[in-house]
């Protein structure tokens, strides 16, 4: 059972749960135990499965380890402390890993400075894939009690038969930094090592899991315990996000945020980074993209002459030395200010920021309160936060956004489910273990949250695979991984290579996709997505590290430029990369829409004289619309100009759409070349990215030709040739043909030729093991790897359409990529008419389509002929070259 | 679509149909490659001879040749015989015998070719280094210059030759295609497309140094005038010369 705890103990209860030198220590240090740790001390001296939430500074570390400490420490007095592992310590950072060996090192060195009888000390060690070999021989003789880790090197220990001997009374297993497992495969993978150390060592143990806001937290805590056989193991959830104080704005950098030119706007959102570095000692500005951190850097050094010993980006393209070097200027204090993209979100330790700046969105309301937590020195202090919103959609989803977070109202994570190629990659380790009977191995997946409902069948189907039946007898010698045997339902190890194709390929974060930049001189500059260097051209301009550069030309994994300062880059930021809204949050905006366009609508002012007032910005907001946004956290120019923003809308197009009224708007682009059909759908890109392929898919059908498509968060846009001329019947038509499509279906047969789906297989593809990156103790050259994903995707085809690997490629793209099911249900509303729907037509696009014209991620549903699609090129081809 | 009276490309396929020699040519299968990439830990699930042999059969069906002539890169592995590629290369010796009623199998000797000398007899095929010339036609692999035919038609494989077109709004596009033209002594030749399943080729029109790849182009030829003809769905599509397509974007 899952139990929400609502009552702390009191603090001498807590604090006489824990062992009197260790008490004694802590009271002397922070007189009494925070409000997290006034549950947890208890819970784990009891041996209950707990579950943290805190924001950072909050003594997360103690509420964890102070009762297994205090037990450590009483079996030590009475001599029963052994050279045995009794607590696991898992996090997702090698960096986070030495801050926590360091925070308890020191602290134990304390302690024992106040002992003067003989003990055996607790003795700690780190096993990351850094540790070197004469660390690991050592800790294999002496085990460590307690053991620091990541969920890759735990992987290989369970699989060292030798290691496992010194982990047979294992206690404690500390999950930390939750949140960025639990929605992902890492936490996927994770999942399932833990489940099988409990069949490894024939018992259970108590498991904590630490991390900030992931709500649903029942959820999250079923993710911690897991389930035995058919029962949820028991889980307490102590939630103290609310518990440091913060202190946020939405900030519009200008008065009239509809109306501003970019530059204007570009210009007021530097000066305010700007003024607020001076302002303070460090500042943290955080962006949504790799590229969007290049990007503030590189203007805040160009337009206030910033020095690189004040301002550094940080982000993961970066090497590992820059980061570090970063990491350690801020813990010094030495920078004015950090700009990082996702990387300094996480719990590393990087002394104190007094203010976190935001630019852009942050997508989702967690994200947004992790972030802004950042700053303030301790539990006690207040964090202070800004959010600078970059365009007026921007600005209402901004605004919403710390609106729910003042309200703590919190967006929902998914884990992955039935995820098949991290199941693959454990078979195999699983398979080296001993030999296994397929219902044993059923039961063991089974109790990890990730695969609670895994179906048998596709555990069979991985056994084939992985037992190579799908090659000819002869070759399975070097296609098979394990061998199966279907008719008494066991599997165990085969071959020789295969330990060592589970030690070099293991893990969950897909390497292959980083392209290597490099100047011609073979000097490393960082990497990019392969997906992006798909669309450089030679002569293409791009910014990275700061710094621009001109593509010259591509060697398999490697891109070749030469430095190009102060030029213009020519090639947008990658959008792919941003972070895309969350549904929860989606469907609030919705609701304000409903709500402030009511408003906005009391005072509304109507006849010609009206349309005078579009694109001047000039309306003061009525009463109504006080109200609403005065309880909001904002700042005078924000509710300026959302307000603006809405009565244009309404004067110009006569509705604001929201949850449950999707606008449908046809017209035609600034160039008249092209039908542009405007779908507004506020459900966030995952859902409007499925939602999109089907419209396309439907428009498609009823003209021949290639339907372009923009996806957003806040709805998506069909592109056509103007020579179809589409009117309003044709509207209807495409909205009726489309409802009557079966979803899943459709996108199946669609998604198979997208360069996404190639992309997605060769990682599920690496993941199972079909492609290795290291073997035979060699790294395979990524010229070898590279193989065209299309074609091997194609010759697995060949195989069956069932093929594990390729029915994963489809679940991850369905479910962890876009959301379908919410997608379907969407499409059901509609169908049902509880989600209504309004086609107008428009001379030029309405205010809110205007983000979603010029931003968005742009895709071609292809024709469905591909010899019609080659044609066509064809045509254009010659076209072209005819004009030149 | 025929290129003179005698040669012809066979419509939507990698091969080409000479009709004085009553020969279709390919060029560059790389048998038995997912085997040896098996071995370096690619495991490929097993397509390429399946697909060849469907080609083909398609071809056959289009023009009854007596002579498959391979133009090199039968197999896949430089420094041995792996056992995938005999195994491949007997069951495709076969099949040509059985299924396709070829009389002759004639095989140019490419760079990935060595060791098979040995295979000549049990397999029954002809075999030359690097090229023959048979009637006016200098079939040559392509990785050497050709030593003879001074007047001849060439024909050419090895660089498995693909052109890119850049997207606008997407990623780009890769095509297989022929390359035809006339070289520098003033002979016509031919450049035949891969027939590997797992090859998508050597981009001709944005890539540069093919001169490297094959001395020729560093030598006698002109990338930039050749024609590509690029094999669409059942057709070949002319897309015209390589000068006009460096870099396109549409």
């Amino acid at each position: 059972m899952i139990t929400s705890c609502k009552e702390p103990f009191t603090v001498k209860e807590s604090l006489d749960s824990v062992n009197l030198f260790i008490r004694k220590w802590f009271v002397n240090k922070y007189k009494e135990p925070t409000p997290p740790q006034r549950y947890s001390f208890k819970l784990i001296k009891e041996g209950k499965n707990v579950l943290i939430t805190a924001p950072t500074g909050s003594g997360k570390t103690f509420s964890a380890f102070m009762s297994i400490l205090s037990d450590l420490m009483n079996m030590s007095l009475s001599s029963k402390l052994e050279d045995k592992i009794y607590c696991i310590y898992v996090s997702p950072l090698r960096a986070l890993n030495n801050d926590i060996y360091r925070n308890l090192t020191v602290p134990l060195d304390e302690i024992y400075g106040d002992i003067t009888i003989p003990i055996k000390k607790i003795s700690i060690g780190i096993r990351t894939g850094d540790t070197p070999q004469s660390e690991r021989q050592k800790q294999l003789r002496k085990p460590p009690n307690i053991l620091v880790t990541t969920p890759e090197s735990l992987a290989i220990l369970i699989n060292s038969p030798k290691f496992m001997e010194n982990m047979k009374d294992l206690k404690y297993v500390i999950i930390d930094e939750l949140h960025e497992l639990a929605n992902n495969k890492r936490g996927v993978h994770l999942s399932l090592s833990i489940e099988r150390l409990v069949n490894l060592i024939g018992h259970d143990f108590t498991r904590i899991g630490m991390g900030a806001t992931l709500y649903p937290l029942d959820e999250a805590a079923r993710f911690v315990a897991g389930y035995d056989g058919n029962e949820e193991r028991d889980c307490f959830i102590v939630d103290a996000t609310w518990d440091k104080k913060l202190d946020f704005t939405a900030i519009s950098p200008v008065k009239d945020m509809v109306n501003a030119s970019d530059t204007v706007v570009d210009n007021a959102i530097y000066k305010l980074i700007d003024q607020t570095i001076k302002k303070n000692n460090t500042t943290l500005v955080f962006t949504n993209t790799r590229s969007g951190t290049e990007r503030v850097v590189y203007n805040l050094v160009k337009r206030f002459k910033y020095s690189d010993e004040h301002i550094a980006a940080h982000h993961g393209s970066l090497s590992r030395e820059i980061r570090l070097g970063v990491e350690d200027l801020l813990k010094k204090g030495k920078l004015k200010c950090a700009v990082s993209s996702t990387s300094l979100e996480l719990g590393i330790d990087i002394g104190s920021i007094d203010n976190v700046i935001q630019i852009g969105s942050p997508k989702s309301v967690a994200r947004a309160v992790q972030r802004i937590g950042r700053s303030g020195h301790s539990f006690r202090d207040v964090a202070r936060g800004e959010v600078i919103v970059t365009n007026r959609d921007d600005l209402v989803e901004c605004s919403v956004m710390l609106d729910a977070a003042k309200k703590h109202h919190m967006d929902s994570f998914t884990t992955p489910k039935n995820a098949l190629d991290v199941l693959a990659q454990h078979l195999v380790g699983m398979s080296q273990n001993k030999k296994w009977t397929v219902d044993e191995a059923f039961y063991t997946i089974r109790n990890s949250y990730p695969y609670h409902n895994l179906e048998r069948k596709d555990l069979i189907s991985l056994l084939e695979y992985l037992s190579g039946m799908y090659v000819g007898l002869e070759s399975r010698r070097v296609y098979a991984k394990i061998w199966y045997e279907p008719s008494d339902g066991t599997f165990g190890r085969r071959g020789k290579l295969t330990r060592l194709i589970y030690y070099l390929n293991i893990g969950t974060i897909p390497d292959e996709v980083a392209i290597d930049v490099m100047t011609r001189e073979n000097k490393w500059i960082g990497s990019i997505e392969e997906e992006f260097l798909s669309r450089l051209k030679p002569g293409d301009i791009f910014a990275l590290a700061g710094k621009t550069y001109r593509f010259e030309y591509s060697r398999v994994m490697k891109c070749y430029v030469s430095p190009a300062p102060g030029e213009v880059p020519t090639i947008p930021p990658w959008y792919s990369e941003q972070l895309p809204l969350t549904y929860e949050l989606a469907i609030n905006i919705g609701k304000f829409r409903e709500q402030m366009a009511s408003a906005v609508s009391h005072s509304l002012p109507r006849g010609k004289s009206a349309l005078l007032l579009l694109g001047k910005g000039s309306m003061k907001p009525n009463e109504q619309a006080r109200k609403i946004l005065n309880s909001m956290p904002l700042n005078e120019n924000a509710k300026f100009s959302i307000y603006n923003y809405f009565a244009e809308q309404l004067l110009f197009a006569g509705h604001v759409p929201n949850d449950k009224m999707i606008l449908v708007e046809y017209t035609e682009d600034k160039e008249g070349e092209r039908n542009l059909i405007i779908f507004h759908s506020l459900f966030g890109r995952r859902i409007n990215d499925a939602l999109s392929r089907l419209f396309a898919i439907a428009l498609g059908e009823m003209y021949p030709i290639d339907v372009g498509v923009n996806v957003t968060d806040n709805g998506f846009v069909l592109v056509a040739p103007l020579t179809t001329k589409i009117r309003k019947e044709n509207i209807t038509e495409l909205i009726r043909n489309t409802l009557g499509m079966d979803m899943r279906l459709t996108l199946t047969h669609n998604i198979r030729r997208t360069e996404m789906m190639k992309r997605r297989f060769r990682y599920c593809a690496a993941r199972s093991f079909m492609i290795l990156r290291n073997y035979k103790g060699k790294k395979i050259s990524v010229r070898r790897q590279q193989v065209n994903s299309q074609l091997i995707l194609k010759a697995a085809e060949e195989i069956s359409k069932d093929f594990p690997i390729i029915k994963e490629t489809y679940r991850e793209i369905f479910e962890d990529l876009m959301d379908l099911p919410r997608a379907e249900r969407i499409l059901k509303g509609m169908r049902n008419g509880e989600i209504s729907y309004k086609i107008i037509s428009t001379q030029v696009p309405s205010p809110f389509s205007h983000t979603m014209i010029t931003f968005g991620e742009a895709d071609v549903i292809m024709m469905k002929d591909r010899r019609r699609h080659i044609r066509e090129l064809h045509k254009l081809v010659l076209s072209k070259i005819k004009k030149t | 679509m025929k290129l003179d009276k005698d040669v012809e490309i066979l419509d939507g396929l990698p091969l080409l149909y000479i009709r004085s020699l009553s020969a279709m040519v390919c060029s560059d299968l790389h048998l038995g490659y997912e085997g040896v990439m098996a071995n370096r830990g690619v495991f490929l699930p097993k397509a390429n001879l399946k697909r060849i042999k469907e080609i083909i059969k398609k071809g056959v069906g289009i023009c009854h040749p007596k002579i498959l002539i391979v133009n090199g890169d039968i197999k896949n592995e430089f420094s041995e015989v792996h056992v995938e590629e005999f195994n491949e290369f007997r069951e495709f010796a076969n099949f040509l015998k059985a299924d396709a009623k070829i009389e002759r199998l004639i095989l140019i000797k490419g760079n990935h070719d060595n060791f098979i000398d040995r295979l000549k007899e049990p397999l029954g095929f002809e075999m030359h280094s690097q090229e023959v010339l048979m009637g006016k036609y200098l079939f040559f692999h392509g990785e050497e210059l050709p030593r003879h035919g001074d007047d001849a038609f060439l024909v050419m494989g090895h660089v498995h030759p693909s052109i890119s077109i850049y997207n606008k709004t997407g990623p780009k596009e890769k095509l297989q295609c022929f390359l035809y033209g006339t070289d520098r002594k003033g002979r016509k030749i031919i450049v035949i497309p891969a027939m590997n399943f797992f090859a998508d080729g050597f981009s001709v029109n944005t890539e540069r140094n093919i001169g490297k790849l094959a001395p020729i182009f560093a030598k006698d030829l002109d990338i930039d005038g050749m024609e590509a003809f690029c094999i669409g769905e059942g057709e070949i599509l002319d897309f015209g010369d390589i000068g006009s397509l460096h870099n396109i974007e549409v």
